[in-house]
């Protein structure tokens, strides 16, 4: 109690007991809320305590509201609170309770005041012997300030809610919690405290593992507190409760092992954990929680994955897959991390083993070339997902499609159960798309007749009409060459539109130009939906027919996945007739015969149509009779309605019932009389356009007869897994242009003015394939602008004399801005290679060519005292090559020795009396030595680890992104370097260089040492120490004294720089001689900051550039999990891993030996 | 005691080809070249390895014996010893090699018990004995050689002989045929300007594939729907130059696999040894050719 701090006006009162009443009274000086309230209580009071106890108690308030200015605030909230209170404890402590509040009071009112307040409910749920537990650890939080004073109030007004839930150890250890956090932020402990009051309900009993994580927690990281609390309400809570605590106390583990970032692993471990079936569940914690046990950097990667992973493999094989990582982490805890980051070849490897899918990207390569030997032609694979990204008019990512230069394929098959059987599928895939590409599906022309049938094409009214505008064009142009005037050329223009509108029916503009034959093709119909319907089914039999005739080793696989296909395909006697016709040509197409239906009234219109459909089994078929098939098709099908058919409406159709009007007649004409089909097209045509005036549904009513009740809305069918999405009207666009040999169209477009916007819309608006779309997938339509501006730019890129378009700005995800400039002298800008997206940034990074600066020739000077020995031994070794250098050079007038064989040769011809030849010696000739080497150095940040410290694990890893951290890291990781009196890793480096320049002096090589680093792709540092054509000098010694470890790695375009440095030098080999200590890093040297693959394909690329001008790359690397990702970067070139670094300085001059001797 | 041997000792400069070599036109080549050897003009035959240019100078020395042999046989001639004027044509065949020097084509000396012996070369002993000299892959050769053709291949027909102070007139039948491959040699290699405009030049490319099949089925015997596939096998492969391969697959290789199918091997397995591995060292272009192999296969 606190007695003896008595700061009251008046300290004499305290000797004497006041009576109630008086007390009522000293009560009045204060404002009035006080004793009104006090009057409130005491009346409700004195029924309940003993007289005594009540005066006690009355003092109590008295002494509270004494203590300061402020304290009458408390001292109302302690009589207001009072009577709750009262009802909950024996009086004892009632008044017990009342003197903590007052000590409260003297710390500080307000605390009082919230702890009056809140006492009454808390009291519902606390114990009375922790009421001063309860006002301890709260008030543990009060330092002072006022922030303290507001957070520990808050924590008294939370209490009642947090009761709710908590038991009182937990409250209090969540008090305790909130103190070591708020010694760091109060912001962040009042954060807290709101999450951990909204959080604990959800979480209820497993409430006291959160807490010691989060403690635990706040004395590591405090600031991933918030993310933590975060991750609690939006992860976490979804989980059942067993996995709840085991992941929980899997953080915690992993937290007091170093691990960083508990939020994101709360995060992947609920996402992880709710991905599988609850009977694994608590398996996947295990094995993390064993993988922590072994290494705890690469446990949460493993959570991470775990999802990913399973999506591809059973739960079983992703315990072997974790058993294979586990171990890997027990030799090699970094590329363990690799491992379960799914970074690592091994990694996939094992996965790919394991698993019985095929993924695009593996088998890319395998299928490009396929497909290019089939078609002859530059064909590109590329997943599915990446057109539908494109927005150009495909939309379904999953589908497998091609546009006539490209095949596009899933990324991932997994509908066998074995590897061959998902590569087989897509290889039949890959057969039919890039077959549609060999058998001219894209090279429809118009005017080129049918070899099956007789064209009906031409004389189609759209068609005639068409002719007739084409024919007065030739008068517009033929008045245009007569020098007419502008005015005569409208005048005329008029006239024409007048003719032609009355030539024809009115339903087209008669100017409409096509920018594809496949577009005027499909003008025709009047329901140019059900024509594309057709026109896919016809075209797709052509092409799987013509397929399995030239590739008989694939029918079989080819059957299987059409026959899964029609395992499918919804049944023939739920939809309405039309589509019922459409769907059995589809099921006739993919090879069922037996089972077939059709309405009844319609069996012999489905039998007139499969015999149309039979005929693109020839092996003679065109895409042209593709085309007139499908013309008779559609006009058989448009006059079915499409109604509703009961099911015993339907009748089988005999496959084998012979055609009553025979087989063998010729022409193709038996099926449909020829006038009917043109008397259909234009009634059809005027139907609709009758349509069009009421509504813009023209094309689904084609028949006119709107009466019809139970006519239904003619759907398309639904996609055929292998034949994908087909789009025959884009596809010729696109690929007429890019191959230049669209047909006549084609021609035309070569020489024509570049596709205007206006002409894409038209063609969009007119093209069955968007209209398809619409209807099908439910979602909104796309944006036909924006699909019409994509389309515009994928078409520049395509056009070969708009080359300039093909590297626009548009792959810059990661890193915003565009290409640089290099303004200032010694600046150089070089592309970068994006492997995704299979194509150069351009001009994407400056290097800034500085020379270095000046040192102590110490270092030199020391090397090469330090190691004598070893430099006697190299120079022993050099020395050695220099004979073997030596060649005999044969003929020569003088040398060391006669050559026999052309002494022989002379000696013959003195004999029969001719002059020999003089040149009979030979000489060991030193033959010209013309090497040129480039040594690059990486002077990244983490070269500046000791060599014979355990490389420190997460953080060496990456340079982070926000530059103010960044510059935090760096800070620190220089402090560290200049601590440090041992070797680091730059230091060994620098060894090696100088021995290396020593013998290299010997031998006469010219040689360029160059050091490299950097940060972001504005700044790559690029240093010379020296460059290839100087002369050593006592520069050199002093500027390797100053190499130092600087920031991140950029390695491309460094080797980009090199490569140019070296191709500028005349010698006869060249050499580049990369010298690193870990893959290539930097801010913005990946997609999306994680996918390191990007750096390490950038620097592959500029490795295949430097082989390209003639220089031969090689790698040395101090990086003992460079395995896994110089497998993929050095693919093919020359490189090597140092087990152990102190070896460079003796084995950078055997390597350098082997490699250019 | 005679030994019988299984095989001929033919003198160079003698080898003629008697029977009949298998060939297929694919435009007017023949014609050119009779045409051409009726005036002596020199031939020059380009195209990728396996295209059939050696058959071809094989096929024309027999088709040109042929026709010597009706004038031989209505002029009677008076030599008869010489197999040439008995209706022969012969053929000597150089493959040039990058060690290949004037002298071995035109002759040296070598040393004898008794002194020294001069030696006719291949191309010498061609001039005199009035025959087709065919240099396959000349650009091969060094390039000393390219001062002895010369004066071979214009009006002058002659061959200088330096050891030997010598200069001889070419044989009235003597025709120098040379052959290259333009394309995978390097630009170091490329035919002389001088040189190449001595002579008419017959391109050579891979037959269509009607007519592949049909020289597949003679010259392995393998039945005619294997041989068509095979024919289709090749073009398909032939889609990969520049895309990956630095050559097609030759007839040649089509050939042996056709070769192995008859003998029982499976078509697939014929065509993994007999083509697929031979063109290529490259494991994702041997699995790519593998599958369209299996693809065309049964």
């Amino acid at each position: 109690m606190s007695d003896n701090e008595q700061s009251g006006p008046e300290p004499s009162v305290r000797s004497q007991k006041l009576t109630v009443a008086q007390i009522e009274v000293e009560l009045e000086q204060y404002p009035a809320p006080v004793a009104e309230r006090f009057r409130m209580a005491s009346g409700t009071l004195s029924g309940r305590l003993a007289e005594e106890t009540l005066q006690e108690w009355a003092a109590t308030g008295l002494e509270i509201a004494r203590k300061t200015v402020r304290s009458w605030e408390a001292a109302s909230e302690f009589f207001d609170a009072s009577p709750g209170v009262q009802r909950q404890l024996p009086s004892g402590q009632f008044l017990r309770w009342g003197r903590t509040g007052a000590s409260l009071c003297s710390e500080s009112p307000s605390l009082a005041v919230a702890f009056f307040k809140a006492s009454p409910a808390a009291m519902l749920r606390l114990r009375p012997r922790y009421i001063d537990d309860w006002a301890t650890v709260t008030r543990s939080l009060y330092r002072g300030t006022w922030k303290s004073s507001a957070l520990a109030a808050r924590l008294f007004e939370s209490t009642p809610q947090l009761l709710e839930t908590l038991s009182f150890d937990e409250f209090c250890s969540f008090g305790g919690f909130l103190e070591v956090l708020s010694r760091r932020s109060y912001d962040s402990a009042a954060d807290s405290l709101t999450q951990g009051v909204a959080l604990f309900p959800r979480l209820g009993s497993d409430s006291d593992h959160f807490i010691a994580l989060a403690r635990a927690v706040s004395e590591s990281s405090w600031r991933e507190i918030k993310d933590l609390f975060d991750s609690g309400s939006d992860s976490l809570v979804n989980l059942p409760s067993p996995q709840r605590v085991a992941l929980l106390s899997l953080a915690r583990r992993l937290n007091a092992m170093g691990a960083s970032d508990p939020g994101a692993l709360i995060r992947a471990g609920s996402k992880a954990v709710s991905g599988v079936p609850s009977e694994s569940r608590e398996r996947l914690l295990e094995l993390t929680d064993r993988l922590a046990s072994v290494h705890a950097a690469a446990a949460p990667e493993f959570l991470k994955s775990a999802p990913g992973v399973l999506e591809r493999v059973t739960f079983a094989q992703l315990t072997e897959w974790h058993a294979r990582g586990a171990q890997i982490s027990q030799d090699n805890p970094e590329a363990a991390v690799a491992y379960f980051k799914l970074e690592s070849a091994s990694a996939s490897e094992t996965l790919d083993a394991l698993s019985s899918s095929i993924e695009l990207s593996r088998v890319r390569d395998i299928l490009r070339m396929y497909c290019q030997a089939l078609t002859g032609r530059p064909i590109e694979v590329s997943a599915a997902q990446q057109l539908a990204d494109k927005n150009i008019g495909w939309f379904q990512g999953e589908l497998p499609t091609t546009e006539g230069t490209t095949v596009y394929l899933p990324s991932v098959i997994n509908r066998y159960l074995t590897k061959d059987e998902n590569f087989f599928f897509y290889k039949v895939v890959s057969t039919h798309q890039v077959g549609h590409i060999e058998f001219g599906s894209f090279e429809f022309t118009f005017a080129r007749p049918s070899g099956l049938f007789d064209d009906l094409r031409p004389d189609l009214p759209g068609a005639k009409k068409l002719a007739a505008a084409i024919e007065s064009d030739a008068q517009l142009q033929q008045q245009m060459e007569l020098g007419q005037s502008r005015e005569a050329r409208e005048a005329l223009k008029h006239l024409k539109d007048a003719g032609a509108a009355e030539a024809a029916s009115p339903e087209v503009p008669a100017e409409r130009e096509f920018l594809t034959d496949m577009s005027r093709f499909f003008s025709l119909f009047p329901d140019n939906k059900l024509a594309l319907d057709v026109f896919t089914v016809v075209e797709s039999t052509r092409v799987d027919s013509l397929v399995m005739q030239s590739y008989r080793g694939i029918v079989e696989m080819y059957r299987r996945v059409q026959s899964t296909a029609l395992e499918n395909r919804p049944e023939l006697d739920e939809l309405p007739a039309r589509e019922s016709l459409v769907e059995f040509l589809i099921r006739w197409s993919l090879g069922q015969r037996e089972g077939l239906v059709a309405p009844k009234e319609h069996v012999e219109t489905a039998r007139k149509v499969r015999r149309l459909l039979d005929r693109m089994t020839s092996p003679e078929a065109t895409v042209e009779d593709a085309a007139e098939a499908t013309v008779r098709i559609y006009s058989i099908l448009a006059n079915v309605r499409n109604e509703d058919v009961d099911e015993d409406e339907f009748e089988s159709v005999d496959p084998d019932e012979p055609s009553e009007e025979g087989e063998d007649q010729s022409g193709g004409n038996e099926e449909v009389n020829r006038d009917d089909v043109i008397q259909q097209f234009l009634e059809g045509a005027q139907a609709q356009s009758g349509d069009e005036e009421q509504s813009d549904e023209g094309p689904d009513s084609e028949d006119g007869e709107d009466s019809a009740p139970a006519e239904e809305n003619y759907s398309s069918p639904q996609d055929i897994d292998y034949r994908g999405e087909f789009k025959p009207e884009l596809s010729q666009l696109l690929s007429q242009l890019q191959l230049g040999q669209g047909g006549e169209m084609g021609d035309e477009i070569e020489g024509m003015e570049p596709i205007s916007q206006e002409q894409l819309e038209e063609l969009m608006k007119n093209a069955p394939e968007m209209d398809q779309q619409e209807g099908e997938d439910g979602k909104e339509a796309p944006n036909t602008d924006e699909l019409i501006e994509n389309l515009m730019k994928e078409l520049q890129k395509r056009d070969p004399q708009n080359q300039q378009f093909q590297q626009g700005p548009m792959q810059h995800v990661d890193e915003d801005g565009g290409p640089l400039e290099a303004s200032e002298p010694n600046t150089y800008v070089y592309d970068e290679w994006d492997f995704r997206a299979g194509e150069y940034k351009p001009r994407w990074c400056l290097v800034h060519e500085k020379e270095m600066a000046d040192g102590e020739p110490n270092f030199f000077r020391d090397t090469l005292a330090d190691n004598s020995s070893l430099l006697a031994r190299i120079r022993k070794q050099f020395e050695l090559v220099v004979p073997e250098m030596y060649r005999k050079q044969k003929r020569l007038e003088d040398g060391e020795e006669q050559d026999l064989d052309a002494v022989l040769e002379a000696v013959i011809d003195m004999k029969i009396g001719i002059t020999p030849d003089e040149k009979v010696y030979w000489r060991r000739n030193k033959t010209e030595r013309s090497v040129s080497v480039a040594f690059l150095l990486d002077m990244s940040a983490s070269t500046a680890e000791a060599i014979d410290e355990a490389k420190k694990p997460s953080d060496d890893w990456g340079a982070p992104d926000d530059p103010v951290e960044y510059m935090v890291w760096l800070r620190s990781r220089r402090a560290e370097g200049l601590r440090r009196s041992y070797k680091r890793i730059i230091d060994v480096e620098k060894e090696g260089i100088v021995l290396l320049v020593n013998a290299l002096e010997t031998l006469g090589d010219s040689y360029g040492i160059y050091g490299f680093s950097g940060y972001g792709r504005e700044n790559v540092e690029y240093y010379v120490i020296k460059d290839l054509e100087e002369k050593f000098s006592d520069k050199v010694p002093r500027r390797i004294d100053r190499i130092a470890p600087l920031h991140a790695t950029r390695m491309g375009p460094a080797i980009r720089h090199t490569t140019h440095k070296l191709s500028e030098v005349d010698a006869k080999s060249r050499f580049l001689f990369l010298i690193s200590d870990g893959r290539p890093q930097d801010r913005g040297y990946s997609r999306e900051g994680v996918e390191k693959e990007y750096a390490v394909h950038d620097t592959r690329q500029a490795l295949i550039e430097a082989r390209n001008a003639g220089i031969t790359p090689f790698c040395l690397t101090v990086d003992k999990s460079g395995h896994d990702y110089l497998k993929t970067m050095m693919e093919d070139f020359s490189y090597e891993v140092l087990p152990d670094i102190s070896q460079l300085p003796m084995r950078l001059p055997q390597l350098y030996r082997a490699l250019t001797m | 005691m005679t030994t019988r041997h299984d095989y001929r000792e033919i003198p160079v400069e003698e080898y003629v080809v008697d029977k009949e070599p298998f060939y297929i036109s694919s435009s007017d080549e023949i014609e050119v070249f009779e045409a051409a050897y009726r005036q002596r003009v020199p031939v020059l035959l380009k195209g990728p390895t396996g295209t059939g240019k050696t058959r071809f100078v094989e096929y024309m020395a027999w088709r040109l014996g042929q026709s010597l042999k009706v004038q031989a046989d209505g002029s009677s001639s008076d030599e008869g010893e010489n197999r040439r004027s008995a209706g022969h044509l012969p053929l000597v065949t150089v493959a040039c090699h990058e060690d290949l020097t004037a002298s071995d084509l035109v002759g040296r000396y070598l040393l004898d018990s008794n002194g020294t012996r001069w030696i006719d070369g291949p191309l010498t002993r061609a001039v005199k004995a009035g025959g087709i000299c065919y240099l396959d892959e000349v650009v091969e050769a060094r390039k000393d050689t390219t001062v002895i053709i010369h004066p071979l291949t214009d009006h002058r027909r002659t061959l200088t002989i330096d050891k030997l102070g010598e200069v001889i007139e070419a044989a009235d039948g003597f025709l120098l045929v040379v052959s290259y491959n333009p394309g995978y040699q390097n630009a170091m290699k490329d035919l002389k300007h001088s040189t190449r405009q001595r002579f008419v030049a017959l391109e050579f490319d891979f037959p269509d594939e009607e007519r592949e099949a049909r020289i597949i089925a003679h010259e392995s015997g393998v039945d005619e729907k294997n041989a068509e596939l095979l024919a289709r096998l090749g073009s398909k492969i032939r889609n990969l130059r520049e895309h990956g391969l630095e050559e097609g697959a030759s007839t040649r290789v089509l050939i042996y696999a056709g070769r192995l199918i008859k003998e029982g091997i499976s078509p697939r397995r014929a065509c993994q040894v007999g083509v697929t591995w031979g063109i290529t060292d490259d494991s994702q272009i041997q699995r790519s050719i593998d599958e369209v192999v299996s693809s065309i296969f049964p």
